[in-house]
């Protein structure tokens, strides 16, 4: 790995996830709030997220098995925040129903 | 009230002091970085550092054993089994934790020999303990699992919380017993000592913060029991299934099998799935609450608490843990800088939300609030933010400039030490480390007086 590849790759990881984690926030907040302009930018987010995986598949010199990797994990953080929230409603809906 | 909830304010009282001196010591070790003869010929660097990373392990041990002598009387409906004996072992193990501080301070190294084994220093990170105390170590461990586990027993009563928290002592226990053997093969050495490092990091601990977190919600937030406890179950197994084989990516460069760059790398891609969900879980609680509370320091760092994980653990975790970026970051600056954000987004914002909790109910408030812990809040975290911001830097510059471009060599190792990168960030970490300090003593200050001083924080018997 070159000295430049090896920044890249790291930032570009560390991107990844923090795209993630920012997609679940404003998706989660979107569903709260019932804003339909929040929900497009979390799509947005992800969207971003997206970009980032493929950036990674495309210019950095991790192992093929690493990419594929991303890749699927790219598709189990977009299915994260809406099956955690389903769960959510799941479980506390007694509650809600009082 | 109960006397394991005073004996969980000593220990809760106990680990706010020690976080203070972790933090001085940390402040110390920082400074080494800026100043290197300082307390030249007096107290080494190694000695400061020591005492930062111990204390920071004890102080949260003892913050989570308060927890839960704290929550556990309540939970069971009566006073714990062998709770004599706890109060006894918490004076010994304070007291131990002084001794061990001083022969470190004053004696600081001996021979390598049984003796210094037993009396000075095991040399072993995060364990440094001689053996006498790391004997203490498990006896007060055993006490404290005879406290609940001999509780549960006698009353019967064993809740999804309580079960959790029973199977979870016993790795945390036998995992310490780690402490002890003294391999001459370092490889051998360092492959069981990272099964007490990490998985008591990131397998018991996460377990036990679980249940701590589960207890606060239903305080905090009224969450009813069977959702608290579902999602335990839930997030306990999703950080389990990650964490336990997670484990392997210490075991890159160590000299154990190659398989263990699969592993490793594998299992901690997806460490951040989990987190991901605690994020979303912790909007949902603070939407629904409308961030509501009747405990509003205790709110916050319960939701620092959520996304400091994410960002500490998953974030920067994410950044160097596969194989080819591990080889060039492991060991550097950026590790630190994942160490520190990690741990103070897992476990130490959940225990500094405890500590708010117990104080609400010790002095009978029914509003905790006021402006003194919002600046506590904002030093802490701005601080941490900032020291794991330029660490990260001094990190990257130490990977670049020592490991990519120089090869490891020993001029390389130079180089890297040398660079405006690294020195800028270390002076940069030396500063965010005072405001983090400030923090520390707005927190104190505050904990001390809260409930004492604003009109807004009427109490129980004034509402009344």
């Amino acid at each position: 790995m070159s000295e430049i590849g090896l920044l890249q790759s790291a930032l570009l990881l560390g991107v990844y996830v923090a795209l993630a984690g920012s997609y679940g926030l404003v998706y989660t907040i979107a569903r709260i709030q019932d804003a339909i302009s929040l929900y497009r930018l979390s799509l947005v987010l992800y969207g971003l997220h997206g970009l980032t995986a493929i950036a990674i598949v495309a210019w950095t010199p991790l192992h093929i098995g690493w990419k594929g990797l991303i890749v699927a994990s790219s598709a189990a953080f977009l299915a994260i925040p809406p099956i955690t929230w389903r769960l959510l409603q799941r479980t506390h809906e007694p509650e809600v129903r009082g | 009230m109960y006397r394991s909830q005073k004996l969980a304010l000593k220990y809760l009282t106990a680990a706010i002091t020690l976080f203070g001196i972790m933090t001085v010591a940390g402040l110390m070790s920082a400074y080494y970085y800026i100043n290197p003869d300082f307390l030249f010929g007096i107290l080494h660097f190694n000695i400061a550092k020591i005492l930062h990373i111990d204390t920071m392990i004890i102080w949260l041990l003892m913050g989570f054993m308060g927890a839960i002598y704290w929550f556990l009387p309540e939970e069971f409906g009566r006073e714990l089994v062998g709770i004599k004996l706890a109060e006894i072992l918490f004076y010994v193990f304070f007291g131990a934790v002084v001794v061990v501080a001083v022969v470190f301070i004053v004696v600081q190294y001996g021979n390598s020999d049984e003796t210094a084994l037993w009396f000075i220093n095991q040399g072993r990170k995060y364990v440094e303990a001689p053996r006498w105390a790391a004997i203490g170590v498990v006896v007060v461990m055993a006490v404290f699992a005879y406290n609940v586990i001999g509780t549960a027993y006698v009353t019967g009563k064993v809740s999804g919380i309580t079960a959790v928290l029973m199977v979870d002592l016993v790795p945390l226990l036998v995992l310490y017993l780690d402490a002890f053997p003294a391999i001459s093969n370092m490889s051998a050495d360092l492959f069981w000592w990272w099964w007490l490092v990490h998985l008591w990091v990131e397998a018991t601990w996460e377990v036990l913060i679980g249940c701590i977190m589960a207890w606060s919600l239903m305080q905090l937030l009224g969450t009813s029991r069977r959702i608290v406890e579902t999602w335990l179950y839930i997030e306990v197994a999703l950080v389990l299934g990650t964490g336990i084989l997670g484990l392997g990516h210490h075991y890159f460069w160590i000299g154990a099998p190659s398989y263990w760059l699969t592993i490793g790398g594998l299992f901690s891609a997806f460490e951040p799935l989990p987190l991901l969900g605690m994020v979303v879980h912790a909007v949902y609680d603070a939407g629904t609450h409308h961030m509501k509370t009747t405990n509003r320091p205790a709110f916050y760092w319960l939701m620092a608490e959520a996304f400091g994980n994410f960002l500490g653990g998953g974030v920067w975790g994410f950044m160097m843990t596969l194989p080819q970026v591990n080889l060039y970051a492991h060991g550097t600056q950026w590790t630190v800088s994942h160490g520190h954000f990690a741990f103070w987004g897992a476990y130490a914002c959940g225990v500094l939300s405890v500590i708010y909790l117990v104080i609400q109910k010790l002095r009978s408030l029914t509003q905790v609030d006021g402006a003194l812990w919002k600046w506590s809040f904002a030093a802490l975290n701005l601080g941490l933010v900032g020291m794991v911001g330029a660490l990260l830097v001094s990190g990257f510059a130490q990977a670049f400039i020592e490991r990519a471009i120089g090869g490891s060599t020993h001029d390389a190792f130079i180089a890297g030490q040398s660079s405006p990168w690294f020195v800028e960030g270390m002076v940069t970490r030396f500063i965010f480390g005072l405001m983090f300090a400030a923090g520390y003593v707005a927190l104190v200050w505050d904990l001390l007086t809260i409930g004492k001083r604003a009109p807004v924080l009427a109490t129980a018997g004034a509402a009344e």
